[in-house]
């Protein structure tokens, strides 16, 4: 531990010890018969405006014990604490119990003079905040009149007080000399530390507009300490309305805003939690200026009841208490929005466009998926993209469910979530870092629309997936077909032939007198003969070879091959072979069941290519009736047209025959 | 000379062809090779398959186009699986000396060969099956509704590219019957009368191609 850590943490220590022990002092004072300097319920209060800035200067200054910002709290709660003790231990050492304890009148004279310090430590931070440099030279002069204003009055004060002030009026100065004349000397001294606070909050200010980033939100936290004064002040005025006794409570306020200085100036040092300040100024204002409303509306309806059901009646508080309770939800929000719209903007305009956006799609006006666009708009942020979270495949994906492009391209990173549930990622301006508070609330207010937005994406992921997959598989059936066609024609049906020339050669080089065994050949050749065409329409079955020529073709044989009349039209321009296939079986099955089923006589085929659609329709003129069950053909036929991202339609009412239509797409 | 992957019925083949008195002056297993070797044979008549190494598609019927376009002197006689109308009637169109047969048809020996010795002699043979594509069923309401069942049967051997003293044989008809009957369907048709078979082959198949696919 280096010594200026050692250093800092004794004086956190002696600033509390004082504090502490001004306290204990103060008890035994007023037991005394010496009024304290307020109510025992400040002692807190007192308490920690001065072990605030010391806890808080002392850590800050353990971490980096040249950062001048800790000093300055640690040296200012000091200055503080030691006229604070003075104080009752002159009461006691000169009231109370004169004589008890030594050194009474020199704690008196601290007592009395030693009040300009409270000024020093404020003033200090508003010249160096926050990073313990002046914000330009040119506040050097006003920063060196205030170092030497503060010390030069307290030296005047002790020097011309003589007897000492109240309430030590009647003892004498301890110091062996005393300067004379009138106290209007010190009052040019009072004016330039005057006219230095006020340099002080212009500097602040100047550098306030300034600022940006980090040393803007650094600012803010300070600002929010400072406008606790002036709420805690409208807090006081009306509760001393209502109660009739503030004096007190404005010096709670002051105290209570030291503490909160100190700690404010730890988190913007710190830059811990330094983004929560754009949150934390708006709660203040929204519960000062409610606190201040509601406790107008307690005042007016006490007065109210109190005109009518008379002065002091039980009923009043009653009344009054009860408007209250029903006015603080209404009033929370309309101040809330009020506070929204008046001190951030950006923030109030954000949540209303992603209010009005879950309404639209509440209604069904837009797809939840364009949350995005939304979420850019509401953060200002054209760049600003969400990405969504599938967590079976542990990636993020966009709007349309495809992985978004990897490459960083300087943009930040922003988690979506709910319920501590992953839903996605922001993509957004890195400037927005600096609003975590929007971020945080537009992202928030978005929640329950990014979630449906998030199933939906994953739904039509994993959808796509299956499609692609069933079609994949219809398409390896086709491609299986092939082979096994090919293996029929150039295995079983070829070797078939070899075989039957050599018998018909065997045949042939037999002499004319072999009348049993020549004619025995000839007929197993022709056997042979049967076989392979049979082998033949066998393969047909498997996959039409003249698939290859073009789907008119294909469908010309298959009408040859069916007993009732086909009328083919179809159009010669060649598709995808996938696509040809699945149409020349959606024929082949509609054509087995017109005629097997439907009893037709006459059927027709026809084709045609509609843009990036291709329909295949096949009407016949049977008993209609037709239906898609489950395990016939004309259900697997359906779900083959739809492996394919087609549909199919049957239209087959009783006696008017059966229209069996499917529209396949095929990009071109 | 035979172009054909299957070693099997290559031999078989060409022990048919030997055993008729042709002479095989080369056999081979692919589409390359067979224009190379008809190169520097220049045979009377190639029979190639359809589908040979390295692909397996229409190797031969490539082979076979570069073979009519570069030697015309060489007839080609097409074997294939299956029927398949693309590069065959390209080809039967583009001139005689071309034929093409499912592989089966082999096992009709004399057939086979009355086939061959007609196209490598400037005439064309189209498969029967590969005809019955193009002339629409009996009783369909086309063109040819007018011909008789008798004349739809000479129709198809016209086609196939056979002379009217195969169509006698066929049918079991006399040549002169079977002359009359190409006239009247010549007639009904409205195509031109040719004693050429090759030309009267073309004239069919043009009528079968256009109005009706």
């Amino acid at each position: 531990m280096g010594i200026a850590r050692l250093l800092a943490w004794l004086v956190a220590a002696v600033s509390i010890g004082l504090v502490g022990l001004s306290l204990v002092l103060d008890q035994i004072a007023s037991r005394g018969g010496v009024p304290g300097t307020g109510s025992r319920w400040l002692y807190p209060f007192l308490f920690v405006a001065v072990a605030g800035p010391a806890l808080v200067g002392a850590t800050l200054a353990a971490r980096r014990s040249g950062n001048r910002v800790a000093w300055i709290l640690l040296l200012g709660g000091l200055l503080v604490a030691v006229p604070l003790a003075a104080e009752p231990y002159a009461k006691i050492a000169l009231l109370a119990h004169p004589g008890s304890l030594p050194a009474g009148a020199w704690a008196g004279l601290i007592s009395d003079s030693f009040w300009p310090f409270f000024f020093a430590g404020p003033l200090a931070l508003a010249y160096t905040f926050p990073d313990g440099r002046l914000a330009a030279p040119r506040w050097r002069p006003f920063a060196l009149v205030a170092a030497v204003s503060i010390p030069l009055l307290v030296l005047l004060v002790a020097a011309m007080d003589d007897p000492l002030g109240p309430p030590f009026g009647a003892v004498g100065s301890p110091l062996p000399f005393t300067l004379p004349g009138p106290e209007s000397i010190r009052t040019p001294v009072w004016l330039a530390l005057f006219a230095t606070i006020i340099a002080g909050a212009v500097s602040l200010r100047a550098r306030y507009r300034g600022s940006a980033g980090v040393e803007r939100l650094q600012l803010r936290w300070l600002l929010w300490a400072a406008l606790l004064v002036p709420a805690g002040f409208a807090g006081c005025l009306v509760w001393g309305a209502i109660a009739g006794e503030g004096g007190d409570l404005v010096l709670a306020d002051l105290l209570a805003a030291q503490a909160a200085a100190a700690l404010a100036v730890g988190v913007a040092v710190s830059r811990h939690g330094l983004y929560e300040i754009d949150r934390l100024i708006n709660r203040t204002l929204v519960y000062a200026v409610l606190t201040a409303l509601l406790g107008a509306c307690f005042g007016g309806v006490t007065i109210a009841a109190g005109v009518i059901a008379g002065r002091g009646s039980s009923w009043t508080t009653a009344a009054a208490t009860l408007a209250v309770a029903l006015v603080f939800r209404p009033l929370r929000s309309r101040v809330q929005a009020l506070v929204d719209r008046y001190f951030d903007r950006a923030r109030y305009e954000g949540l209303a466009l992603v209010r009005s956006f879950e309404a639209a799609v509440r209604e069904g006006h837009v797809a939840p998926e364009d949350v995005g666009a939304t979420l850019a708009a509401a953060l200002g942020d054209s760049r600003a993209e969400l990405l969504f979270w599938l967590p079976e495949t542990e990636t993020y994906v966009d709007a349309t469910g495809s992985p978004p492009d990897q490459a960083p391209d300087g943009r930040a990173r922003t988690e979506a979530t709910r319920r501590g549930t992953r839903l996605g990622l922001l993509l957004h301006d890195p400037a927005l870092s600096e609003r975590r508070d929007l971020l945080a609330s537009v992202l928030a207010a978005a929640g329950l629309t990014i979630e449906i937005a998030r199933l939906r994406v994953e739904v039509k992921t994993q959808l796509a997936h299956v499609e692609a997959s069933r079609e994949r598989i219809v398409e390896a059936g086709y491609a299986e077909r092939h082979r096994l066609e090919r293996d029929l024609h150039d295995g079983a049906q070829q070797r078939l032939v070899s075989l039957g020339l050599h018998l018909r050669r065997l045949q042939r080089s037999l002499p004319r007198q072999a009348r049993i065994v020549g004619p025995a050949l000839g007929e197993a050749v022709d056997e042979i003969g049967h076989a392979i065409t049979d082998l033949r329409q066998l393969a047909a079955g498997v996959r039409p070879a003249r698939l290859d020529e073009g789907l008119p073709a294909a469908l010309a044989d298959l009408a040859r091959g069916i007993p009732i009349e086909v009328e083919v039209k179809a159009e010669p321009e060649r598709l995808p072979p996938s696509i040809e296939a699945a149409a020349y079986f959606v024929a082949c099955e509609a054509l087995t069941n017109a005629a097997k089923h439907a009893s037709a006589s006459r059927v027709a085929i026809t084709t045609c290519r509609d843009g990036d659609r291709f329909v295949i329709s096949v009407q016949d003129d049977g008993v209609g009736g037709a239906k898609q069950r489950r395990g016939t053909g004309l259900a697997g036929l359906n779900d083959r047209v739809e492996a394919h991202g087609g549909q199919m339609r049957i239209e087959s009412s009783r006696d008017a025959g059966t229209l069996i239509e499917a529209v396949l797409p095929c990009a071109s | 000379m035979i172009a054909e992957d299957s070693a099997l019925l290559r031999e078989g083949l060409a022990g048919l062809l030997e055993d008729a008195g042709h002479d095989v002056v080369a056999r081979v297993g692919d589409g390359e090779s067979l224009v190379a070797v008809v190169a520097e044979h220049a045979p009377e008549l190639a029979i190639a398959d359809v589908r040979m190494p390295p692909g397996f598609s229409d190797e031969g019927m490539r082979a076979a186009s570069e073979i009519r376009s570069r030697f015309p002197s060489t007839a080609v006689l097409m074997l294939s699986q299956h029927v398949e109308t693309r590069h065959a009637l390209e080809l039967v169109r583009s001139g005689g000396g071309f034929g093409y047969l499912l592989k089966d048809r082999v096992l009709d020996v004399d057939d086979f060969l009355e086939t061959a010795r007609r196209v490598a002699s400037g005439g064309s043979a189209l498969d029967p099956e590969v005809v019955a594509t193009l002339i629409p069923a009996p009783g369909d309401p086309d063109p040819l509704a007018e011909l008789t069942p008798r004349e739809h049967e000479v129709l198809g051997l016209m086609a196939e590219g056979r002379t009217n003293a195969g169509i006698a044989q066929r049918l079991w008809l006399t040549e002169k019957t079977v002359e009359t009957h190409v006239r009247a369907i010549l007639g009904k048709l409205g195509l031109p009368v040719s004693t050429d078979d090759n030309r009267r082959v073309l004239a069919v198949l043009a009528y079968l191609r256009s109005p009706s696919s």
